[in-house]
């Protein structure tokens, strides 16, 4: 066990810290300036050529540059997605609000089918598999350990992901990278959304986003993919998918995350969420705090409390309907290089903690993101924070990729072809840890979940 | 990891939570988070809730005015007295809050006029802001005002013994346009600096943001703001460093306008209430004890209970009440100032307390319906006290 607390604390409390804030005329106008620059950049993208073609056919057909004859794609995309079969495992809950939903802008069943979907994607002890890496991401990690980075390769990998053995059991969902959602299976023959949804697995996919340095900020960014989101979602939902994702990431550093960059981006969040739900699918809005760095944990709490404070009020002022989204969240950590040690628990307490102070009842579920912790930390830190949990109303549970991920990749080092059974029992007991984490009954190994000091692991590591 | 129903944590163990992440935070620089955080889980008991006995001395004089009282201090002492002296009052009520006349006023025998409060264990809280007073150019909003040397103030009553405080802001729906966004800025921004203020000082803050019945609006339209508003003002506590563990919320219930032609059932506005508050209310926060808003006495009671039946979805918060005319109508028809009456009007407030106090737990049966003054409307439009 690591040693007791010794803090040269702070206030828990959300008063920001003394951060070096920009301030100052110069900085004001800079602000302003940038701010205007993204809703004139908004705003232009909105009234492009692309939206409004859509939007004089009334419909929801795709504009004629994206058809391709034949390919798979194309014959999705002129079919509807079809319903999900299998029903909510979660206890019914009163259809709250009937009558006071009256004259909101979503009707009261598409709210319902939203709630529907949220609810399942949070079923107490299932989680979410994030697989939604793009082709040069998975690219990287595959020749990283010696595999050639084909088309092919990437739908076998995908596939065994999908159809290990047991996987449903602990699986609520998968998230997909666009290229996926038109792979097929070749033990079903099918497409893989379907495929997944047989299984009783929800899919869901990640649009593509690409990373925006705002000027002025020291390398603070903006991810973006607003523009021409919402025909986007469409192809999606018409290949099978009931719900995206985005990921906004920040870090913690000297001035940050500064809060221009928390508003960019939780504006952001919330539009994205807004136009998610009006295509009919479950947004998964993920604020992504860095490990970087070497913050303690208390600076942690602050900033994450201030982060998701803006989240969900930019939510609530934007019109989302709360009930139908899922946080997709970093887990508060002291940064990686934080010289002072914490136990697992005192890392739950910070979580539950953040949670508490401002995460809205009405969302349905959290699922903790990886980020660069071993898969043993983060179920230690899941199931611990699920035991402490006390009168937490959400379901606690994980998404995660590398976590999951990397272990496996490691078994295709020296080898000539995936090696796709080993890789599926590995997964497997992986899957189980994941989802005893998310019932809080998966107990750490030895100081897993601590964040042990940088130099601690050194000696540790020699004395070993 | 049970799901249950339970609203709150065991406070001791929170404690320690807290604790071992902080222990900084309670001894240096935030002195009375342990005791913030201890009242208010204590105010917000199972089974009990709030007596909101502040009317300022302009606004007793109109309950005494309505019974044929004369509006002296000694009618006054009598009046808060009789409550005071209710043998089992603490079964039902946790807290009180007074007038600061009220606070420190003493009886002939030199005794206290809370020591009564005090002997049945509950708690004394105390009315901190100065009234309402119009928002420059909006369109007849209001602003509450009270900061200046509140911190002296609140020391005052935090040695006298009081440990909560209340301050009503006042928003209005606005026909066909709602509160504008100055009045929700100020009223956040002000209700966030009297709880920074208060805690530092040792009271916690209820904070009440009464979005007003007046108007027209449907159902719909009241959650909306209520929504907006309520989580406009938890963004600004937040920013502000408030302990939210040691706060309780003191929100309208979601109705329609007292004007609106549509119908609801309790039901419906039971579900609009709580979905209003889990979209907007955090976990932290230990009870939010309703204003009854103009309601009568049992329809806020019959709403109370409304809102603790099972099947509306999560509430980790208590509900209870914070019920000023709501609690006293019948208590004030019943004493019509006469030394002699004092036992029947003490038996009306034990009535509605009990009422209320099973409507905390869902259990109202209705047993107290036909009792004084119970069915009568108390809607006063613009209300200001």
């Amino acid at each position: 066990t690591s040693p007791r607390l010794r803090l040269p604390l702070r206030l828990i409390i959300p008063v920001p810290p003394p951060l070096k804030m920009r301030i100052g005329a110069k900085s004001a106008i800079l602000t302003l300036g940038v701010c205007a620059a993204l809703v004139a950049l908004n705003s232009y993208a909105s009234s492009s050529r692309i939206g409004a073609g859509l939007a004089a056919t009334g419909g929801r057909t795709r504009p004629a540059r994206l058809s391709r004859q034949n390919s798979p794609r194309n014959q999705v995309l002129s079919r509807r997605g079809e319903a999900l079969q299998t029903s909510s495992r979660r206890a019914p809950q009163l259809s709250v609000g009937a009558a006071c939903d009256d004259g909101a802008y979503l009707s009261k069943d598409q709210k319902a089918e939203l709630k529907r979907i949220a609810d399942l994607i949070a079923t107490p002890g299932k989680g979410i598999t994030a697989v939604d890496e793009g082709p040069g991401t998975i690219g990287d990690r595959f020749e990283n350990v010696g595999v050639i980075n084909t088309e092919e390769n990437r739908r076998k990998y995908r596939q065994m992901l999908f159809e290990t053995p047991g996987a449903p059991d602990h699986l609520s969902a998968a998230i997909l990278d666009p290229e996926t959602l038109y792979q097929k299976s070749d033990t079903s023959g099918k497409l893989f959304p379907e495929s997944l949804k047989d299984m009783g697995i929800l899919p869901g996919v990640k649009p593509h986003l690409k990373v925006y340095t705002l000027p002025g900020t020291n390398g603070e960014t903006v991810m973006q993919g607003l523009d021409s989101l919402a025909m986007r979602l469409r192809e999606y939902k018409e290949a099978g998918a009931v719900f995206a994702k985005w990921r906004s990431p920040m870090t913690i550093g000297e001035g940050q995350p500064s809060d221009l960059a928390i508003q960019a981006n939780m504006n952001d969040l919330a539009r994205y969420a807004l136009i998610c739900q009006d295509e009919g699918l479950v947004p998964i809005v993920e604020p992504d705090v860095s490990l970087k760095g070497d913050h303690d944990l208390e600076t942690a709490i602050v900033a994450n409390v201030k982060i998701q404070s803006a989240l969900y009020k930019a939510m609530l002022d934007h019109g989302v309907y709360m009930e139908g989204t899922i946080l997709k969240v970093n887990m508060v950590n002291p940064g990686k290089s934080c010289k002072t040690p914490y136990s697992v628990e005192e890392i739950a307490e910070a979580n539950v903690h953040v949670l508490r102070q401002c995460m809205p009842v009405a969302i349905p579920g959290v699922n903790y993101l990886s980020g660069g912790q071993s898969l043993e930390d983060a179920a230690a830190r899941l199931s611990t924070i699920n035991k402490l949990r006390k009168n937490c109303p959400w379901n606690l549970s994980f998404s995660w990729s590398a976590a999951l991920q990397m272990p496996l990749f490691e078994l295709c080092r020296g080898k000539d072809e995936l090696p796709l059974a080993e890789m599926s029992d590995l997964y497997a007991k992986e899957l189980k840890v994941a989802s005893d984490a998310a019932n809080g009954l998966h107990n750490p190994n030895g100081s897993d979940g601590a964040h042990i000091p940088p130099n601690a692991k050194q000696m540790e590591a020699v004395a070993a | 990891c049970g799901r249950s129903q339970s609203r709150m944590g065991d406070h001791t163990t929170a404690e320690k939570r807290l604790r071992a992440i902080c222990s900084h935070v309670f001894t240096k620089e935030y002195k009375h988070a342990e005791e913030l955080i201890a009242t208010a889980q204590t105010i917000a008991s199972p089974g009990k809730g709030i007596l909101a006995a502040d009317e300022s001395i302009g606004t007793i004089g109109k309950r005494f005015k309505g019974i044929g009282v004369e509006n002296s201090r000694e009618n006054r002492r009598a009046y808060r007295h009789l409550l005071a002296s209710t043998e089992g009052l603490g079964k039902h009520i946790s807290g009180v809050i007074l007038f600061e006349e009220s606070l420190f006023e003493k009886m002939d025998d030199g005794s206290l006029l809370v020591d009564g409060f005090k002997k049945e264990g509950i708690v004394l809280g105390i009315k901190v802001d100065k009234g309402t007073r119009y928002l420059p150019s909006t369109d007849g909003e209001l602003y509450t005002q009270g900061l200046t040397d509140l911190d002296k103030r609140a020391k005052k009553y935090y040695d006298f013994g009081a440990r909560f405080a209340k301050w009503r802001a006042v928003v209005k729906i606005l026909p066909g346009k709602g509160p504008s966004n100055n009045a929700i800025q100020e009223t956040a921004h002000s209700l966030a600096r009297y709880a920074a203020i208060c805690q530092n000082n040792g009271l916690v803050p209820i904070v009440e943001p009464e979005i007003l019945m007046d108007g027209d609006h449907d159902l719909a339209t009241a959650q909306k703001w209520t929504e907006i508003v309520v989580s406009a003002c938890y963004s600004a506590l937040r920013l502000q460093g408030v302990l939210l563990e040691g706060t309780l919320l003191k929100p309208n219930m979601v109705l329609p306008g007292a004007s609106c032609k549509k119908r609801y059932t309790p039901a419906d506005n039971a579900a609009a209430t709580v979905t209003a508050l889990q979209r907007s209310v955090p976990v932290a926060v230990p009870g939010i004890t309703f204003l009854s808003g103009g309601q009568g006495e049992e329809d806020a009671t019959i709403m109370l209970n409304a809102l603790n039946q099972p099947g509306l979805g999560y509430r980790p918060w208590s509900l209870t009440f914070s019920y000023g005319r709501a609690l006293q109508k019948s208590v004030l028809a019943a004493w019509k100032g006469k030394k002699e009456n004092v036992p029947a009007a003490q038996k009306m407030l034990l009535l509605r307390a009990r009422a209320n106090g099973d409507a905390n737990l869902g259990k109202y049966t209705g047993y107290a319906a036909n009792s004084g003054e119970a069915s009568k409307s108390l809607y006063v439009k613009n209300y200001a006290y």
